[in-house]
């Protein structure tokens, strides 16, 4: 019996012809996302070479830095800015360090016996979580709370408020239900207590879960200052977020400053300021990287 | 499914409930079923003793920052020279009448009427350009023949997700300045627009500024969600669309749309649920960007935040608007998830 036997390198015959239609259509397709690229990259690369730039040559950067000077650099690190801008760096450290490890380890704990189906009250307990999900009482009520507290313009108001984090709770759950109870069995069989149980047996199990929640996190604390508008007043300067500090200097309350350089070079100190502080979450992109790639399995869940 | 789970975890952890297999031994030993409503908790009480305490820092956290916060919704139904600021909270409660008249207030507002307005027109924009706009990108990209080309696009396209919205507002506004920034002068330059008319502080443009950034910072990461979605779709739908000669465009509208469909109906219905907050960092940080909108394109949240927080005029005033605001938030978010469970079987939370 004659047998042929199929060349690998070779294209496959079977293989349908696209139209003229569908190339142009793929090509058009290719070329969009490429200019939408470029609509992404180009500010960012434009106005962070503001910041290497001599301001006298501010007009003309458009993709590289004219008339190279570290000057923003020096005065937002070393210069008048610089014990300003290192202590709201240590306040946005601060938040983003407690934020992202109470609120995820809290979270995790309690969803741990409510992932178990006949965890007692376990309906009510939820309910519970879940109303100040969907119900707020607004600004104010919570603005008074830390002033009742003695709360107002220090990070701690920032803090406290962001570590009750219910969607993160609910995402724990799902994933906790998802554990196979022999796995558990076979622990308790072991020996282990329920405090073993937990931090050795469910945390590295729900490793992934976790990690993208502080993920989430750290980015969401440390791009946020909605919560600093609050609770701390302008002129708290030694309690504000690298955020806030961001905001302050973006619209103009600081530059009521006499140095003719500075009012001149505002816009290159802003973008030296503004790069500084996305270095953190450089470090972190990566992770978004390596979560792109592989598969975005969270992103299905999430919705 | 859950009562399935219920049954095998319960019989597999309290060995001492027996398993009934006789309906003979049924009127001998009692089956969970027959146990009252506060024995059965007593008894998972007793079986969950030793993990049941680690709800309790969760819970304490939403008590404390959650729950005592909404008895300050008692402030709203305060009127008259009521202060907040001076003096004990506790105590300022028990001095000034009680009224309706804030919430009464709220519907001649002008200012409250103009924040909605521009609130919803914002949102429904948002709708409208960046909701498809992130559709558009992930079928693009599923379009992709390499699948490595494309999570490259996704990875450059997600950056300014990343980036708070000062950076953001920051980055534009450079560009933009009408004093030396680099996209006004190409502009000016290609004869699109005269100087210093296409800049943020332009009252007729704020609102296209608005849905721009927004567009620019979210649409990247807005596609992540379906484009795993359309990755998820069996090959071989393509493969047989192919076969009775369907060209892309009727791939991606007869195959594609349809199967993310569950997806799309999800992230609408999230989308409207929040329709009464149209992004407070952005929307404020513009206004102090280009400094004389405050009045014209003042949105529900920055109407708050300037009469409490900035001005500091009329506290339970803006009480009562923060509870109507979130009260239209609850419905919304109410009908939104019966929306979801009935047609997707899917609860919102």
């Amino acid at each position: 019996m004659e047998k042929t036997i199929k060349n690998p390198f070779k294209k496959n015959p079977n293989k349908i012809h696209e139209s003229m239609f569908d190339r142009i259509l793929l090509v058009l397709n290719v070329v969009l996302l490429l200019l939408f690229c470029v609509v992404v990259l180009f500010p960012l690369l434009s106005f962070f070479s503001l910041g290497f730039s001599n301001s006298a040559f501010n007009s003309q950067v458009v993709l590289y830095p004219r008339g190279w000077t570290l000057w923003a650099y020096r005065y937002i690190l070393m210069g008048e800015e610089a014990t300003y801008f290192w202590r709201s760096f240590l306040n946005s450290v601060i938040i983003t360090a407690v934020i992202t490890i109470v609120s995820n380890l809290v979270e995790a704990m309690a969803a741990y016996p409510l992932s178990k189906a006949d965890c007692p009250f376990r309906g009510g307990i939820m309910m519970y979580f879940i109303i100040t999900m969907l119900f707020s009482a607004g600004v104010i009520p919570s603005y008074l709370l830390m002033y009742q507290l003695g709360l107002l313009n220090n990070i701690w108001s920032v803090i406290l408020i962001s570590i009750s984090n219910v969607s993160n709770l609910l995402f724990f759950k799902t994933f906790f239900e998802g554990i196979p109870s022999d796995i558990e069995e076979a622990a308790r069989l072991d020996g282990a207590n329920e405090l073993q149980m937990f931090f050795l047996i469910v945390v590295p199990m729900a490793l992934p879960v976790i990690g993208s929640c502080c993920f989430f996190s750290i980015v969401g604390s440390w791009n946020s200052y909605g919560s600093a508008m609050l609770y701390i007043n302008a002129s708290a300067t030694t309690q504000h977020p690298l955020a806030y500090y961001i905001y302050l200097l973006l619209s103009r309350l600081e530059t009521v400053k006499n140095d003719p350089d500075v009012v001149a070079g505002i816009r290159n100190l802003q973008s030296a300021a503004m790069l500084l502080s996305i270095i953190p979450i450089l470090c972190i992109y990566p992770y978004v990287i390596k979560y792109i790639k592989n598969g975005l399995t969270l992103g299905s869940v999430k919705g | 499914m859950q009562d399935h789970t219920y049954r095998s975890t319960d019989i597999a952890a309290d060995a001492a409930e027996p398993v009934q297999t006789a309906p003979a031994a049924a009127t001998a030993v009692k089956r969970p079923e027959d146990y009252g409503y506060w024995q059965t908790q007593f008894k998972r009480v007793k079986k969950y003793r030793r993990v049941l305490w680690f709800i309790i820092p969760a819970a304490l956290f939403t008590l404390i920052f959650s729950y005592i916060p909404m008895l300050g919704v008692l402030f709203s139904f305060k009127g008259g020279d009521f202060n907040l600021l001076r003096g004990g909270v506790l105590e300022n409660l028990f001095t000034g009448e009680w009224t309706f008249q804030n919430y009464l207030d709220i519907f001649v507002d002008i200012s409250f009427l103009k924040g909605v307005l521009n609130t919803f027109i914002i949102n429904i924009f948002k709708l409208l350009i960046c909701f498809p706009l992130s559709i558009i990108v992930a079928v693009q990209l599923s379009e992709l023949k390499s699948q490595t080309l494309s999570k490259i696009i996704l990875i450059i396209i997600c950056i300014p997700n990343f980036l708070s919205w000062a950076i953001v507002i920051g980055t534009w506004s450079g560009l933009l300045d009408s004093q030396g920034g680099v996209l006004n002068e190409l502009l000016v330059m290609l004869n699109f627009i005269e100087p210093n008319y296409f800049t943020m502080s332009k009252d007729h443009l704020f609102k296209f500024f608005v849905i721009l950034l927004a567009a620019w910072k979210g649409t990247g990461w807005g596609s992540i969600m379906f484009y795993a979605a359309i990755m998820a779709i069996d090959k071989s739908f393509y493969e047989s669309a192919t076969l009775e000669g369907a060209n892309r465009l009727q791939k991606t509208w007869y195959l594609t749309i349809p199967a993310i469909m569950p997806t799309i109906a999800l992230m609408l219905v999230l989308n409207i649920s929040g329709f009464m907050a149209a992004g407070f960092e952005q929307i404020y940080t513009m206004m102090q960007v280009s400094e004389e909108l405050e009045e014209t394109q003042i949105t529900l949240d920055t109407y708050i935040y300037t009469i409490s927080i900035v001005n500091r005029t009329n506290i339970p005033f803006a009480t009562a608007l923060g509870v109507f605001n979130g009260l239209i938030s609850l419905l919304l978010m109410l009908v939104g998830n019966a929306i979801t469970t009935k047609t997707l079987h899917r609860s919102l939370w």
